[in-house]
């Protein structure tokens, strides 16, 4: 193999399949890119056994076609120090891959591409498309309720099913058992029979990241009940591979709540901010802030035994009984984060009942958040 | 059709053997066990062979004449009940002596061939019973000072189904020793003496103190790291009182074999018990980690019901709760005051290490690298010798330092500090001294009226913060209950679940929320806060081992208290910080204030004090 290319596309291109390589692995060859120089292109692979990121560049010259495999890590550390705006000549030849760029030359060594493994995706029967901009903000809604506790691997990730409601839709939910995020979107073609599937956290991660780059066009989504590929960029763009997560996610519809009838509005910008002040007080282990709600006013408190008390008064819409209720300050500050409009609205039964949280009854994300007793 | 018999009077002794006596030692404890009903004072116990070949014990104490010899050989004859309890209802519950069964000597005399000679006081001659495997091979007149000698050979020797399963002899010695050691910590009043082939292998004379025997039985230097223990507490149903000595958590060992626990002068292993010592010390040893005890508990007759085994290792008490409790508090009030007495000395290893190095003529010889000494320290090297140490200085080189005490003390060399201060500024009211410097930036040296104190500043305020964090009501605060959004099942078999469900109540105060669900699941609702992280189903089935072992849920709270002493680790001084004068004089003051400063969360001491008498003995002063 033989081919040159330009330093910034290999850049690029390399960190994004980068990441995806585990820093340390037991089988060596993981821990490698796989480099495929074809007609005027490279094809760039990388792979965790359940996660897969391929991207195709487009190179200055391919002088002898071929694969080989060197270091994820090493490469991206190469390529990143190399001079701006030079070539980067690739050549491997005896299990050694030369990387040339101006003065450097760098010789590497390498695995045999056939021992590197791909995913087999299989036949993936139900495809469909969504705008890039929409799955990012599905995935932002939604990712930061995953839980990261391995023994209930089923909730390692962002659960995403289609239903048939007053119209058709796509939800997607996570959880940790603690609090519910749910972000609903009208069902795309070709998504109807689309079977319930858990994408694993570290492919939302991988995925949320390549989008960033590719915001204006569209993701085409392909997917079977074990594996899902997203197609981004079009033709020379970059598709993620990744197995899900073979498991039942529960039931969640259950837990969220429709009777809860005291209604608090108030601005969720500075509910935030108090929230964030008064929890200066609690110590990292006992992030547990205290709402006393009370007519047209929030009352925040946090009591910690070595820091003393805090207090913060926020305005708000509340004509409800006055009662208290506690959270998990980080908890309550994550979904506060999403929330970017003008007002909150908490719907709220009693201190020891699932609290829903959403913008207004129009918008697409929903949470659900369990107290804590305080 | 097979017909109902009644079985032989033999074989029912043999029967009857099988429960009380499985080998030479619960042989040997109810002879022993007979000799202290008796009101001996004076018990000698001699064994061939771990008792396997012969034991033999004999006592000073009432005797019995030749017709009370053959009585003492029937099956349920007994004196130990007296006339005026039999019959009445619950005389077994208001027994006082060790025994009360009448089955150990019939049952032992159908499985060997027993010797049992008695002369009672004032009477002029003795008597001999033989019995060989249940049938009698003499009956005569014997001479044998006054008292009870009872000699048990062939244990076993036709009843192979046993002998098979007895140990070696160096094994069944060890049991034989344990059940020794044990009636003779029951009994301080009475001399024990036990002799295995020829050898005395335990000598405690007559009237001891109970702490006296009870530290020359488990060990030395129980005497110096413990505390005793006397504690009374008026219940409605009588005075409950738990008297003993109790190791100090940092004298610690890896097994919980020095746990010894008696109730009402019997000794006896119990769950109850020992559930209740790990509770006593939780949060002062680490888990591997087992206190070395020896605990007297008596309560009204009638509050317990020894007659659970044959053998009665195992009690029941009527208020079970109510004994946990006491023995709970008891120890703690102990230990909150015990650990700051003066008497806290280095272990005799390091003390020993001490000591010898000087011989060897060069300071930390064969030591490479490490931080040098200042010169005021110099001499001090080798009880870090593990750690400090460069080949360099020689005792010669050592000396100069010392005279230079009066201009260099004050010098604070690589990064030391060296208290200046006036040495008469030791007063008597401050046990842990007046600081004088740091030694690697990690030990106090501490001046006290009575001695050198060298304190580990990270463990020590490690201890501190926790105890203002318990103190401050943190551990409320760790176990705020997280409501969980979906329940948690945890399937677990129903044993289990019944467990779970009756300490329900306790573990919802932590914070964990649990309820039956079906026969054998369980499910959770919420979780403390401070574990929100864990596993459920994990975490239940660990709380539900520990209920198992333990009959408490200890684990819960020790999970907590994990997450306090985590959260204390961060908050504390470090190894490696260069202290001021002024603040280690506030580290030691914060010390003596505060109870159970003297161990670190693990069970290492936090601070040793040589004492002034110490100091002397390495100059050869004494």
């Amino acid at each position: 193999m033989k081919a040159t290319i330009e330093r910034a596309t290999l850049l690029r291109c390399l960190s994004h399949v980068q990441s995806v390589v585990e820093r340390r692995n037991t089988i060596p060859i993981l821990s490698n890119v796989l480099i495929d120089a074809g007609e005027g292109a490279l094809k760039v692979m990388a792979t965790d056994l359940d996660l897969q990121v391929v991207e195709n560049m487009a190179a200055a010259s391919v002088d002898a076609p071929g694969a080989i495999t060197v270091s994820a890590h090493l490469l991206f550390d190469i390529a990143r120090k190399l001079p701006e705006g030079s070539q980067v000549s690739l050549e491997a030849a005896e299990n050694r891959m030369t990387v040339k760029a101006g003065r450097s030359r760098f010789s590497l060594p390498t695995l045999p591409r056939d021992d590197f493994p791909v995913i087999v995706e299989g036949d993936l029967p139900t495809s469909f498309e969504l705008p890039a901009k929409v799955l990012a903000e599905l995935i932002d809604r939604t990712r930061f309720a995953i839980s990261t506790e391995e023994t209930r691997y089923y909730l390692n990730g962002i659960f995403l099913h289609v239903s048939e409601e007053d119209r058709p839709v796509l939800k997607a939910a996570a959880t940790d058992g603690h609090r519910l995020a749910r972000f609903t979107l009208p069902r795309p073609d070709g998504a109807e029979g689309m079977p319930d599937v858990i994408v694993p956290r570290k492919a939302v991660a991988e995925l949320r990241k390549l989008l960033e780059e590719a915001l204006d066009g569209n993701v085409q989504i392909d997917l079977s009940a074990s594996k899902i590929r997203f197609t981004m960029g079009g033709e020379g763009g970059v598709v993620l591979t990744s197995k899900l997560i073979d498991g039942t996610f529960p039931d969640y519809s259950r837990v969220i709540p429709t009777g809860n009838d005291k209604l608090l509005k108030l601005d969720p910008k500075s509910f935030y901010e108090g929230v964030d002040r008064v929890a200066t007080i609690a110590t990292e282990k006992t992030r547990a802030v205290k709402m006393g709600l009370e007519a047209d006013k929030v009352v925040l408190s946090v009591t910690s035994p070595d820091n003393g008390t805090a207090a913060e008064e926020v305005p708000a819409q509340y004509a409800s009984e006055a009662f208290e209720i506690g959270f998990n300050a980080n908890y309550l500050k994550d979904i506060l984060g999403q929330i970017d409009s003008d007002t909150v609205e908490l719907h709220l039964a009693d201190a020891g009942a699932p609290t829903l949280i959403r913008q207004d009854d129009k918008s697409a994300a929903l949470y659900v958040l369990m107290p804590m007793r305080v | 059709m097979p017909q109902i018999r009644r079985l032989p009077e033999d074989l029912v002794n043999r029967i009857a053997a099988g429960e009380v006596v499985e080998r030479p030692a619960s042989a040997l404890k109810e002879v022993v066990e007979n000799a202290i009903d008796a009101g001996a004072t004076r018990i000698a116990v001699s064994l061939v062979d771990g008792g396997l070949t012969r034991f033999e014990v004999t006592d000073d104490g009432c005797g019995m004449d030749r017709d009370e010899i053959g009585m003492a050989l029937q099956r349920h004859a007994t004196s130990k009940l007296p006339e005026s309890l039999i019959g009445e209802h619950g005389a077994l519950e208001q027994v006082i002596t060790l025994g009360f069964r009448g089955e150990a000597l019939p049952s032992i005399a159908s499985v060997s061939r027993l010797t049992l000679e008695s002369r009672p006081r004032g009477a002029d001659s003795g008597w001999r019973k033989v019995v060989d495997h249940g049938s009698t091979v003499a009956d005569e007149p014997a001479a044998l000072p006054p008292g009870t000698r009872v000699r048990v050979e062939n244990l076993f020797a036709k009843v192979p189904a046993r002998r098979k399963f007895l140990r070696t002899a160096r094994s069944e010695y060890a049991a034989v020793l344990d059940v020794v050691r044990r009636l003779a910590m029951a009994r301080p009043d009475i001399a024990f003496t036990l002799d295995h082939g020829g050898r005395r292998t335990l000598a405690v004379g007559e009237g001891e103190s109970l702490e006296h025997r009870v530290s020359a039985i488990i060990a030395r230097e129980l005497k110096d790291n413990g505390v005793s223990i006397s504690l009374e507490r008026a219940s409605e149903a009588g005075v409950m009182r738990l008297t003993g000595i109790a190791g100090l958590p940092t004298f610690n060992r890896g097994i919980a074999d020095q746990q010894y626990l008696f109730v009402n002068g019997r000794p006896v292993k119990d769950r109850l018990l020992t559930g209740a010592v790990r509770g006593a010390y939780s949060d002062m040893l680490a888990r591997d980690r087992h206190a070395v005890l020896a605990l007297f508990l008596d309560l009204p007759p009638e509050e317990v019901d020894v007659n659970v085994h044959p053998a009665k290792t195992e009690v029941r008490f009527r208020d079970a709760q109510a004994v946990r409790g006491f023995i709970v508090s008891g120890l703690r009030s102990a230990l909150s005051t015990g650990d700051r007495r003066s008497a806290q000395s280095p272990d005799a290893g390091a003390m020993g290490r001490w000591q010898s190095e000087p011989v060897n003529g060069e300071w930390g010889a064969g030591k490479a690298g490490g931080e040098e000494p200042t010169g005021p320290y110099a001499g001090e090297r080798s009880l870090f010798a593990g750690e400090a140490g460069a080949g360099r200085n020689r005792v010669g080189e050592a000396a100069p330092a010392w005279q230079g005490e009066g201009t260099e003390m004050a010098a604070p060399l690589q990064g030391r500090v060296a208290e200046a201060g006036p040495a008469q500024e030791v007063a008597g009211d401050f046990p842990l001294g007046i600081a004088r410097g740091q030694v690697a930036n990690t030990y106090i040296v501490a001046e006290a009226a009575d001695g050198l104190v060298l304190v580990d500043q990270h463990a020590a305020h490690e201890r501190l913060v926790l105890e203002r964090l318990r103190a401050a009501g943190s551990g409320a605060s760790v176990s705020r209950a997280q409501a969980l959004l979906m329940p948690e099942v945890v399937e677990m078999d129903e044993p289990a679940c019944d467990r779970l469900e009756d300490a329900a109540g306790k573990l919802a105060e932590m914070g964990l929320a649990i309820e039956r669900f079906g026969p054998s699941a369980m499910l959770v609702r919420s979780v403390p806060h401070a574990l929100g992280g864990s596993d459920p189903a994990k975490l239940l089935s660990d709380i539900d081992d520990d209920l198992a072992k333990h009959g408490e849920a200890l684990l819960l709270g020790e999970k907590l208290d994990l997450v306090l002493a985590t959260m204390a680790c961060h908050g504390s001084v470090r190894a490696g910080r260069v202290l001021r004068t002024e603040e280690m004089n506030a580290l030691l003051r914060e010390m003596e204030r505060t109870p159970r400063s003297g161990q670190c969360n693990h069970g290492r001491p936090t601070w040793v004090k040589l004492s002034m008498a110490d100091v002397e003995k390495l100059f050869g002063r004494h």
